[in-house]
């Protein structure tokens, strides 16, 4: 019987002991700090809250500690740290897709599994990936520029 | 602090279960974790258990693990094509990435749009207790406005969907939004025509009334006709369909419940020449 939540988070091992039933958001929040990772709803509506869990995109507001024991989670802050990440970002500044900013950790992760899972999407898709993802600033048609310019410049990245 | 809470295999869930039947199933955890109030319950999380991961076919069925996500059944090969089709239209990717089957019949609601297709296709549940298990159709599990007959200490191990031509089906939701929408109506249906003979007509509307309604008695009314016998007593089979339609108010007015499944009938027949 399991006793201990372990999981990986940015390529490193934890082991979790806190409540199951606590919200994987407000762990990475309150207490790892990464606050890249933002809370807009608390009920799965924005996906401001988005991070990738065993490679699909999940909104972690709504996962509980005891449901990820043996799972691979990346963040805003470990995704950062990769050349795709670069890429994206860079796609997303040249067609100014970025306003608030809000949505933007969220918007990159599902960017991220859009291109993860089609390198050359067509706008269909690149729009159905995002669609779980809500921008207060309604930026939407540059972003979905931003992630088909990044399929364009990223060759063999995806 | 978290013992007991993380079985590996059904068994051990199973006896968890019996010894703390307090405990609430996790599947998902999409309708769970909405609201503050799930931070004091004790799950019992069936996520990652294998026997509740799989997709199968049998002599008689497709059997389908009750914690499959929304995204592992559009993905698999064995799933029907109007199964598919309802799953896309669920929330959108994150939420259809955790969200499984099992914990949409679960929660009981008449909305639930993969429910709808389990059915129309007239699916069983097996549940299963420590020491026992049942095979339910699942009409005969929702017994009211979020009440299922699950009896405790048990879970929803398959959905048993009895394999049928399932080519020619007709499906609708009609919704606000085209991404994370509520079913305002639902409507599914499925009509298997041979030898210009109606092999199987069933219908099941969803987001209507407390449960999701599934005529079936009406339903028999095509069954055996012609497409021309169809046409004859069409005028019969929607003024029947008509009375046993009682929706309920919420998100959109009784009457527009019920003027949008009179439309959805009426097309769903006239596609197919009726």
């Amino acid at each position: 019987m399991i006793d201990i939540i372990k999981f990986n988070l940015n390529d490193k091992e934890i082991s979790y002991t806190g409540s199951a039933s606590a919200r994987l958001l407000d762990f990475l929040r309150d207490e790892k700090k990464m606050t890249g990772t933002k809370c807009g709803c608390k009920e799965g509506e924005c996906g401001a809250c988005c991070v990738i869990i065993d490679g699909k995109t999940v909104n972690s507001c709504l996962v509980a500690m005891g449901s990820i024991h043996g799972a691979s989670i990346i963040t805003i802050e470990g995704y950062s740290k990769t050349e795709r990440f670069e890429t994206l970002s860079k796609a997303f500044e040249s067609v100014s897709a970025i306003q608030c900013g809000f949505c933007m950790p969220g918007m990159l992760l599902s960017s991220e599994c859009i291109l993860d899972g089609n390198p050359k999407p067509s706008e269909t898709i690149v729009r159905e990936g995002l669609s779980g993802n809500l921008c207060r600033c309604t930026g939407y048609n540059s972003i979905v520029k931003a992630v088909l310019k990044a399929s364009e410049k990223g060759g063999g990245l995806w | 602090m978290v013992k007991n809470l993380l079985p590996e295999t059904l068994e051990d869930a199973l006896t968890i279960y019996f010894g703390q039947p307090e405990l609430v199933p996790y599947s998902g955890g999409t309708d769970i974790m909405v609201g503050s109030s799930c931070e004091d319950k004790n799950f019992l999380f069936i996520n990652r258990i294998p026997e509740l991961k799989q997709i199968r076919l049998d002599n008689e069925f497709i059997r389908f693990g009750s914690a499959c996500t929304f995204t592992e059944v559009i993905e698999n090969d064995l799933t029907p094509t109007i199964l598919k089709e309802a799953c896309k239209k669920i929330a959108a990717p994150a939420i259809r990435n955790v969200g499984t089957i099992g914990g949409n019949i679960a929660n009981g609601s008449a909305k639930a749009d993969s429910a709808l297709i389990f059915m129309v296709t007239n699916s069983l549940l097996r549940l299963q207790a420590h020491g026992s298990e049942r095979i339910l159709p699942l009409r005969d599990f929702y017994i009211g406005r979020s009440k299922t007959a699950i009896k405790q200490g048990e879970l929803i191990s398959e959905i048993l969907m009895p394999k049928q031509n399932l080519d020619n089906y007709y499906y609708e939701k009609v919704g606000a939004r085209k991404a994370l929408s509520i079913s305002r109506v639902s409507f599914a249906a499925i009509l298997d025509v041979s030898d210009d003979i109606i092999r199987n007509c069933a219908t099941a509307f969803g987001a209507v009334s407390d449960v999701i309604l599934r005529p079936s008695e009406i339903d028999n009314m095509l069954i055996g006709k012609s497409i021309k016998e169809a046409k004859a007593i069409k005028s019969t089979y929607i003024a029947t369909l008509d009375k046993a339609i009682v929706p309920r108010s919420g998100r959109v007015s009784i009457e527009f419940r019920k003027d949008v499944c009179m439309n959805l009938i009426s097309d769903f027949l006239e596609s197919n020449g009726i």
